[in-house]
């Protein structure tokens, strides 16, 4: 079979993808808006629009990364700009549902359109179409990359929102009666969470003007004491704010713990439930409360 | 600081941003000496202004108690900052010398 006779000018590696793009440009779109179709569009991520509009620009910003010439290796303002491009293309992705994988199928394909290309092209020598596949790899694995660390920091952030949310309101602080406040705990008390529902509950007693608290652990699984510790310390703010704590809840088994613990809770005021520690409040406060006989 | 007698023998204590915690002795001597003379048996400390207790600030009302209590007065304090409950509640080990209230006319009356 006859060769080709090579090119005398040794282009580099950006010039050659230049050239491809130029000569190949309609065909190129062409098909990397086909993969884009079959990825996006029929699944119903993306309208057949949207996948054209997101094909034209990346090209562009493809083409004005290549014209950096020399630069093309280093972080310029080209790359960064095509990086905020995937970055912006994956969000909107996840937006609409699609998965990440989806994302990094599509930039392989968007390589193996262009890797291709290069392969049906005999007019580069083997070290050039090399060389190609190797800066093509480069940048499209430093792509997914940073839209993959930018979907984990995401990801992240939305489940350190959510655990914030849940620590937010898995703590209803009622106030029940004029100057008593109800404090359920429910789940788990750990530190960063002792310390939030400490100071929501010292803000309350100050603006409520609350004169008695009642809390309510019949939801906590289990006190240790660390927890028993972050119990105490409630307590004794509330009791430094100038209110009285009455702790209700603790289960038999939990007092069985608490005492092969050596947790002494003696300065505490206990009772067995909610409702026992809301007529000790009321007691305190000398409110009665009464069944009115009905006729 | 200021110390104004509120009446049903108790004396009110606003220790302002000029006092200085760490020289308890400046101001012990006048304030016992004003709280005898005028025949008082409630100190109420005003901690309003005070968001911030410290050791050297805790350690000042606590010497401040335990002087009163000699000299047959009780100390109170009032106002605490929920900011200053909770660093003091994470650091005592004990309950404090002196009893709390959430204001002035609760310890008053308390």
């Amino acid at each position: 079979m006859e060769r080709k006779q090579r090119p005398t000018v040794v282009k580099s590696t950006h010039e050659i993808l230049i050239d491809q793009l130029k000569t190949n440009l309609g065909h190129l779109s062409a098909v990397i808006e086909e993969q884009g179709k079959a990825l996006f569009v029929e699944a119903g991520i993306l309208g057949a629009q949207d996948v054209h509009e997101y094909t034209l620009e990346f090209l562009e910003l493809f083409v004005m990364w290549l014209q950096a010439g020399s630069r093309i290796g280093a972080r310029t303002p080209e790359l960064a700009a095509l990086e905020q491009f995937f970055s912006g293309f994956a969000r909107q992705l996840q937006i609409r549902g699609a998965r990440l994988e989806t994302f990094v199928r599509y930039v392989q394909s968007l390589q193996r359109v262009l890797i291709e290309e290069l392969e049906e092209s005999e007019q580069y020598s083997f070290e050039q179409s090399r060389e190609v596949l190797l800066l093509l790899a480069r940048v499209f694995n430093q792509l997914v990359l940073d839209v993959f660390q930018a979907y984990l920091r995401e990801k992240e952030q939305t489940i350190e929102l959510q655990q914030e949310e849940l620590r937010q309101t898995s703590t209803p602080i009622t106030e029940i009666w004029d100057g008593v406040l109800t404090l359920p705990i429910i789940g788990s008390l750990d530190s960063s969470r002792a310390m939030i529902v400490m100071e929501k509950l010292l803000t309350r007693i100050e603006k409520e003007r609350a004169r008695v608290v009642v809390m309510d652990v019949t939801g906590v699984l289990a006190i240790d004491s660390q927890v028993s510790h972050y119990l105490i310390q409630m307590v004794r703010a509330i009791g430094l704010m100038g209110a009285e704590a009455i702790l209700t809840g603790i289960r038999p088994d939990i007092a069985r713990a608490l005492t092969s613990l050596n947790i002494d809770l003696g300065n505490v005021t206990t009772r067995g439930t909610l409702s026992d520690g809301l007529k000790e409040a009321f007691r305190r406060l000398g409110i009665e409360v009464r069944v009115v006989a009905r006729e | 600081m200021h110390l104004t007698p509120i009446g049903d023998g108790a004396l009110l204590l606003e220790p302002g941003v000029a006092l200085d915690p760490s020289e308890p002795d400046h101001y012990l001597t006048t304030i016992l000496e004003l709280l005898a003379e005028r025949g008082c048996q409630r100190l109420i400390y005003d901690l309003r202004e005070c968001v911030v207790v410290d050791e050297i600030y805790y350690g000042w009302l606590t010497r401040l108690a335990s002087a009163c209590r000699i000299c047959g007065v009780e100390m109170v304090v009032a106002n605490v900052q929920p900011a200053a409950a909770y660093t003091l509640a994470r650091r005592l080990s004990d309950d404090p010398p002196f009893r709390c209230f959430l204001d002035v006319d609760r310890a008053r009356c308390g």
